[in-house]
């Protein structure tokens, strides 16, 4: 099967209109970064802490909202996390100014406070853990087990696990019936819980809270790996390469990326550390895509000397475009696959590839080779200027 | 078979081989991060100042002290942990001389500014990095032993920073990380201590005795006022002496316990020289109240009723609960210092499981359809190419369990991804055969051509990705790094795949075959 065959498409005809285009959408993405909402830096940047929190029911936001108010940072964002019949909000808050602590603990008090009143001192099965409810019960001792504490631990400890189980599986307890569904614990454990336990309206999924002093650490780590990696790439691609390619392929490079962070502070996404990680997987993968092309060229320059590098270029490109779809397609597949069944967590991540795949597979083509063709062109005229000079001077 | 390929083989086999004993079983070998297993991650920053601050004070107090024994009567002392030092009042008619050899036997670490009558002592250089040092390695210790306390599995609790002042703690596995935290930061200073006046319902009450400032030798301190039921219904403020009689370090255990009528306490052994020193104290002062403080906070002031020796009861309406907690991080020791989260990172165990779901599902579904699509373009080449992504991921997962190497929720996006790259570079094989085949070549010099003029754009191609993985692995953290691992060993697993195996698999294909026409590509 083929799905491209011979073609002789003159790609680098389109140039002006390519980079036109391009340069456009550049512009265009650079002025409304800086004069618009710019990029969303999460907390792994800028500070702050974010609660990811899975509620029983439908969650009020407007109580939530109000709850939040008494933690005096400024205007908590609540939006929806994952799909919205699972009733999971995300809280971020700005920690205050300079300060360093733990601002996730307040955040659940609040919480506690403002929703769970209902339950007064009932062991919550829905923010309490396994090693609480194994002392509980070993205390308590449903299973009139008459071991001492540490035998009770051993007895009540799996069980605990067990019952806890469930919400690991659910990530919520919505009713006191759930625990008869769960095996392997018996009638009095399960009677004795219910008796004394109940379910808060809400569980912890998950809490993230970064300080200044980290947040400085993370700015300048992920600043280090992107110069760091951009040096060592144009180092490469200076070394195996003339200059001209290298120009060209660090062009599509920067092109790739502003059009991946135009589509970052459009979507209004936020950028936090795997997303920068996303970004450099998508400089190799650009790098890559140019590569590929320039080793053809150079290949068919070895063969066909002489020849006008625009044609050549043009040929390498032609012969190379099956792969060049190929591998998009087939990478394609996977960042899609990682983009839709990969959860909230790992979408940003995924989108930045999937913007990527589709960008660099464009600039590998249309960007990369004119701009390594303008640049031979420019030193080559450079040069004859030069010859000529010596010339006359003679 | 030919020699040559027999070789490949064996090589393919024991790769293959050493890659699956690493990896056996894979429950086991692979090591998940905590954003997978769920559990708690934490940067906490020891506040040295503190323990600088306490060692002055500490020393203040034994200069007094000694000073006393030997009959010298030293006046207040002033304590200026900014500059590291503290001043003692001398009045004229001391024995200056017993002074100085006090201070010369037993402040080895302190220069002496003699000026009239107040002398300060300050630290000589390097006490202080010292204390600070000291300091976090006893933080550090402290909150391993409550860890290991608290029963965490595989916990890491790591010193680091540029200051050598924060301390990482990774606990996997942990559901409810409030209650953690709270264990983990508590400083747990306790100590017993005269009760001098109180309790009062407030200060100017409290002071009046005293013309309105706590005595030389005493300071406020205060507690919960608690009524009938235990409920709080204010503060009540006591003046104690500033020496203890005893402190959190003479215990020698401490466990949950409960009074007469079920309430929770806990229950404390002690060392046998403080024991001496409680019973000497204890049985001299019947009938005077004591205070029971705990990081600054009167918990009681019970009335001492008979000799008290080797072990006691702290009260303090607990639930059993914060009775356990407070005997856990009571037997494990008291910080040096406070403790300052500069970090969290709490990932419930839910969401861990959720993401390994879906994070296994999309890598399956990637998987399958990549293969799919090779399948149907490369025919029988896609089978080959498909076996070689098989033994990628194979190497891969072994190479990560072999390493250690942490598996987290970008680390499995870093497989996907290698699935995608992998198959990049049998494409480009594959491609180039075809146009080799397409211009009249034979099967077997299209094969030829086609590896060894792809092979250096392979090189190419996967070391410029390569750079950048372990630029990302070299500043990374966490999670991030965990992408870098796997994208980076699946860089060096998909050249080997797709260029050895690959081959290999045409060679043995071929191999016995005089004429091939057609290869099925």
């Amino acid at each position: 099967m083929r799905i491209i065959g011979d073609t002789n498409i003159p790609f680098l005809s389109y140039r002006k209109i390519a980079l036109s285009l391009s340069l456009l959408v550049i512009l265009s993405g650079l002025a409304y970064q800086f004069l618009g909402h710019g990029l969303n830096l999460g907390i792994d940047f800028v500070g702050g802490t974010q609660v990811t929190i899975k509620f029983r029911g439908e969650p009020d936001l407007g109580l939530l909202r109000k709850s939040m108010t008494d933690l005096d940072v400024g205007t908590p964002l609540l939006q929806r996390f994952d799909e919205p019949e699972k009733h999971e909000i995300l809280i971020r808050v700005e920690n205050p100014e300079g300060e360093e602590g733990d601002f996730t603990g307040p955040i659940i008090e609040l919480l506690r406070r403002d929703l769970n009143g209902g339950i007064g001192d009932a062991f919550d099965l829905n923010t309490r853990g396994a090693q609480s409810l194994t002392l509980l019960l070993g205390v308590e001792d449903p299973d009139a087990t008459g071991l001492d504490d540490e035998g009770a631990a051993e007895h009540y400890g799996p069980i605990a696990e067990a019952v806890l189980g469930f919400r690991k599986e659910n990530g919520i307890f919505t009713s006191l019936d759930q625990l008869d569904t769960i095996e392997g614990v018996s009638e009095n454990v399960i009677a004795f819980i219910k008796e004394r336990a109940d379910l808060g309206e809400f569980a912890l999924l998950g809490a993230e809270s970064v300080g200044p002093s980290v947040g400085e650490d993370l700015k300048e780590k992920a600043q280090l790996a992107i110069v760091f990696s951009l040096i060592g790439m144009l180092a490469y691609i200076w070394l195996r390469f003339q200059l001209p390619f290298g120009v060209g392929a660090v062009a599509a490079l920067f092109h790739d990326v502003l059009i991946t962070l135009t589509a970052l502070a459009v979507t209004g996404r936020e950028i936090n550390l795997p997303t920068v990680a996303a970004l450099l997987a998508l400089v190799g993968y650009s790098v890559n895509d140019s590569v590929v092309v320039f080793d053809r060229v150079r290949e068919n320059l070895k063969l066909h000397r002489g020849e006008d590098l625009e044609q050549l270029m043009n040929t390498s490109i032609n012969q190379t475009l099956s792969r060049t779809f190929i591998t998009s397609g087939t990478t394609l597949m996977v960042v899609l696959s990682l983009y839709f069944f990969g959860g909230d967590v790992i979408n940003t991540f995924a989108f930045v590839l999937l913007v990527g795949v589709i960008v660099g597979t464009y600039s590998s083509i249309f960007v990369a080779s004119p701009v390594a063709l303008g640049m031979h062109r420019m030193l080559a005229s450079y040069r004859d200027k030069k010859r000529l000079k010596g010339r006359k001077r003679r | 078979m030919e020699k040559k390929v027999l070789w490949r083989v064996i090589v393919i086999v024991a790769v293959v081989a050493a890659a699956m004993w690493s990896l056996w079983p894979p429950s086991e070998k692979i090591h998940w991060g905590l954003d997978l297993e769920g559990g708690v991650h934490l940067v906490l920053q020891v506040q040295t100042d503190d323990a600088i601050k306490a060692e002055l004070d500490d020393a203040a107090q034994r200069l007094v002290s000694f000073a006393a024994d030997e009959g010298i009567d030293l006046g207040a002392t002033e304590v200026d942990a900014e500059s590291f030092r503290f001043s003692v009042g001398v009045p004229a008619n001391t024995d200056r001389e017993g002074l100085d050899e006090i201070i010369g036997r037993s402040f080895p670490d302190y220069d002496v500014t003699r000026a009239g009558t107040s002398w300060s002592l300050a630290f000589k250089p390097n006490i202080e990095r010292l204390i600070r040092d000291q300091a976090v390695r006893k933080g550090l210790e402290t909150i391993n032993n409550r860890v290991d306390q608290f029963g965490v599995s595989e916990p890491v609790i790591q010193r680091q920073g540029i200051e050598g002042d924060r301390i990482l703690i990774q606990l996997p596995g942990v559901d409810d990380p409030e209650r953690v935290k709270r264990i983990i930061k508590s400083t747990a200073f306790l100590q017993f201590k005269e009760v001098m006046a109180g309790p009062a319902p407030d200060r100017p009450s409290l002071l009046a005795g005293y013309a309105g400032l706590p005595p030389s030798d005493g300071e406020v301190m205060t507690g919960n006022r608690t009524g009938y039921a235990g409920e709080v219904v204010g503060r009540s403020y006591y003046v104690v002496k500033k020496s203890s009689i005893i402190t959190g370090r003479d215990l020698r255990s401490a466990r949950r316990s409960q009074d007469e009528y079920g309430m929770p306490n806990v229950q404390f052994d002690l060392v046998p020289s403080a024991a001496d020193k409680f019973g000497n104290y204890t049985s001299s002062h019947i009938g005077t109240p004591m205070a029971i403080v705990l990081d600054g906070n009167v918990m009681s002031a019970p009335t001492i009723r008979a000799k008290i020796t080797d072990s006691g009861v702290i009260e303090g309406n607990y639930s059993v609960e914060e009775a356990e907690d407070l005997a856990l991080i009571l037997r494990a020791g008291a910080l040096p210092a406070t403790m300052v989260y500069l970090e969290e990172r709490t990932v419930g165990p839910s969401l861990g499981h959720d993401s390994v779901v879906r994070g296994v599902r999309a890598a399956v579904s990637g998987l399958v359809l990549v293969m799919l699509f090779m399948m149907v373009y490369y025919r029988l080449s896609g089978l080959n190419a498909n076996v070689a992504l098989m033994i990628n991921l194979i190497i891969l997962l072994g190479a990560m369990a072999y390493f250690g190497a942490t598996l987290t929720l970008p680390g499995i996006a870093g497989v996907i991804l290698t699935i995608g790259f992998a198959v990049d570079a049998n494409v480009l094989i594959f491609e180039r055969i075809r146009e080799e085949l397409r211009v009249g070549k034979t099967v077997r010099s299209a094969i030829e051509t086609g590896f060894s003029r792809a092979f250096g754009t392979i090189l190419d191609a996967n070391l410029t990705t390569l750079i950048a993985a372990l630029f990302l692995f070299q500043f990374g953290t966490g999670p991030v790094k965990g992408f870098a691992v796997t994208l980076s060993i699946g860089i060096f697993a998909s050249v080997f795949t797709a260029v050895f195996v690959s081959r290999t698999i045409y060679m043995i294909l071929l191999a016995g075959r005089d004429r091939v026409q057609t290869l099925s590509i």
